[in-house]
């Protein structure tokens, strides 16, 4: 294994809860190179969410071994400081903070690092531009459509520049049509920004659109044969069946 | 950190449900406006108080065994007791002075503004116009009353703005028509709420001739007030009781540490009470944004951010209401004391600077000690669970 190729190391990891009677992560070991765009499938409960969780550093492992760019997460005290370094998290549910405009939402990030506030407007502002929002900064989240609001989140997830964004089903609660153009934002992104990106999704041509798939099925990983179409044959065959 | 960014959000989050954030404001305004009027109150007492004390003034008073303070009740001295203790060694001068209560009925005016207020009483007090000085009175706005059997007087500032009467004007006393040859000022709000007329006048009219209630005296600059007070009591045993003014002043500052306590244990209940109130009010803000808290945590903000943000917002709440509490106890006394003054009752509040730190001061301690809990929860909220918080 080159590590400085790999950006994600986990190596029997396993999470129960409940006393040990829920076992959530059964020895999952996993590599994800940097640059990669992994999705994560699975049923309801397969331990999907659980292990992206892991990764961004919002929980803690029971056992085995969990290395985030560079980092150990078994061991690192200060997990705040990697997850605002390192990780962009977009979720379901976009979670915008509803007294705060679209462009206070995406700077919320920032306040660990020492930023000027003039630098972290000027990035925000780019962002927020490259995710067609320019000219709703001033707007309240609540003013915006479900589309506008995770293309915010988006934004926010990616401007304190992380090594990986972890996106948890974040077309779940979008529309077909404004799902595509939420996926289509995030490939580009991943491209451009050259960002890692681990998806979890329900849907399996969503999935399709990832470098990798991964299957999570009682709290263990298999790896499962891609598509290889492009995007857009991937998309008019989802429409078809819809 | 921006720490501009992070002071408008902390500035900008209490206010997201305002009915709670309004109620919470109008509790421990209530308790600041309290603890604010009080503690004018007390301030423009001790500062009476103080006036007292002032330079010139005689520091010591002596009246029967039995009669009051102010030697308005009790029994008499004879005026000639005045030259006797000016005799003992250290006293500088002495002032007889006769002291009656005074009942305006009917009052006659040369202004053009009339009076309309029901009967009032205050007091009179029979001098000698050339010791003023000994009462405190340093100045007359106009001329003082003569000592040469006319129907003279001059009234306590206070006095005439109650009885709407300046100088010119006439009051009746006694059954005796009065001229007002000028108004005094002394700092002193029972002082400023009474009248001088000349000594002899006041005895011929109350009938006690060549008697006093209390005689002033002053003593010389290099004289021990408390020693000289002590010889007056020697030398009158059984007779009289001698007061120095820092004594007098002692009484009342104790009789002001009375309202003083009060006024601590209303700041210490309006602790209690305005504390369980932001507990609860922060307490619901947390719980309502927990998947928030999750969210921040999630983009890397470290707990001990997240506490103050919490503890910030508790204390912009309770800053704010301290605000309000120092406006509406600052009006409330005003107008209070401006309905009292028709009654007679004139204290001049004194907002200090030391009612305006133990405002804020309690404020401040009402936030922190609400704010610290939600703010400890909100910070040790495990980011998966308050994400997952629906």
């Amino acid at each position: 294994m080159n590590e400085e190729e790999n950006i994600i190391e986990i190596k029997d990891l396993k999470k129960s809860y409940d006393n040990g009677k829920i076992k959530a992560l059964n020895g999952i070991d996993l590599v994800v190179k940097k640059g990669e765009f992994i999705s994560i499938m699975g049923p309801s409960g397969s331990g999907k969410s659980t292990l992206l969780n892991m990764i961004g550093a919002l929980d803690r492992a029971d056992e085995g071994s969990i290395g985030v760019a560079g980092i150990d997460l078994m061991e690192s005290r200060d997990l705040s400081k990697f997850r605002s370094k390192e990780i962009g998290f977009v979720f379901q549910m976009h979670n915008l903070i509803p007294n705060l405009n679209v462009l206070e939402n995406v700077e919320i990030p920032m306040f660990e690092t020492s930023l000027s506030s003039k630098e972290m407007r000027r990035r925000a502002l780019e962002l927020l531009g490259a995710v067609g929002l320019a000219d709703r900064v001033d707007q309240n989240p609540t003013k915006l459509s479900g589309g506008e609001r995770q293309r915010v989140a988006i934004a926010r997830a990616l401007v304190n520049k992380p090594s990986i964004i972890l996106a948890d089903e974040p077309t779940g609660a979008l529309d077909s049509k404004t799902g595509d153009i939420i996926l289509k934002l995030l490939k580009d992104l991943h491209t451009k920004e050259q960002v890692t990106l681990v998806m979890v999704t329900h849907e399996p041509y969503v999935a399709q659109m990832a470098d990798r798939i991964l299957n999570v099925l009682d709290g263990k990983i298999n790896e499962q044969k891609k598509d290889e179409s492009d995007l857009s044959v991937i998309l008019k065959k989802f429409k078809q069946k819809a | 950190m921006n720490v501009m960014s992070f002071l408008s959000l902390i500035i900008k989050n209490p206010f997201r449900n305002r009915t709670r954030a309004s109620l919470a404001i109008v509790g421990i305004a209530i308790g600041i406006a309290t603890i604010v009027a009080l503690g004018m109150v007390t301030g423009g007492l001790q500062a009476s108080t103080q006036s007292t004390l002032k330079a010139g003034a005689a520091e010591i008073s002596v009246a029967k065994i039995g009669s009051n303070t102010f030697g308005s009740s009790g029994g008499t001295i004879d005026e000639s007791v005045a030259i006797d203790i000016k005799n003992i060694s250290g006293v500088k001068d002495t002032a007889g002075i006769l002291r009656a209560t005074a009942n305006v009925t009917s009052v006659t005016t040369t202004s053009s503004s009339s009076s309309n207020f029901g009967p009032m009483g205050f007091s009179v007090s029979g001098i000698d116009s050339t010791k003023l000085s000994l009462v405190g009175i340093d100045s007359v706005n106009g001329t003082s009353f003569s000592n040469e059997g006319l129907n003279e007087i001059i009234l306590g500032k206070s006095l005439a703005q109650n009885l709407n009467k300046t100088v010119g004007d006439s009051i009746n006393l006694f059954g005796t028509d009065f001229k007002i040859t000028g108004t005094y000022e002394t700092g002193s709000f029972i002082q400023d709420m009474g009248a001088f007329i000349s000594l002899s006048k006041l005895q011929n009219l109350t009938s006690n001739q060549n008697k006093v209630s209390t005689i002033v005296v002053k003593v010389n600059d290099n004289a021990n007030v408390t020693q000289v007070s002590q010889t007056i009591q020697n030398t009158y045993p059984n007779d009289l009781s001698a007061t120095t003014a820092a004594d007098q002043a002692n009484r009342i500052n104790q009789s002001l540490g009375v309202i003083n306590t009060a006024s601590w244990a209303i700041s210490l209940l309006a602790i209690i009470i305005g504390g369980i109130g932001v507990i609860n009010t922060m307490i619901m803000s947390v719980f309502e944004r927990t998947r928030e808290i999750g969210v921040l945590k999630a983009v890397g903000w470290k707990s001990s951010r997240i506490l103050a943000m919490i503890l910030g917002e508790s204390i912009v709440l309770t800053l704010v209401a301290a605000v309000i509490g120092i406006i509406l106890g600052v009006v409330g006394v005003e107008i209070i004391l401006n309905l009292l003054s028709s009654t007679g009752s004139v204290i001049k509040p004194v907002l200090s600077l030391d009612t305006l730190l133990r405002a804020f001061g309690v404020a401040l301690l009402v936030g922190v000690i609400g704010g610290l809990y939600p703010a400890y929860r909100a910070s040790k909220l495990a980011p998966t669970e308050a994400l997952r918080y629906e």
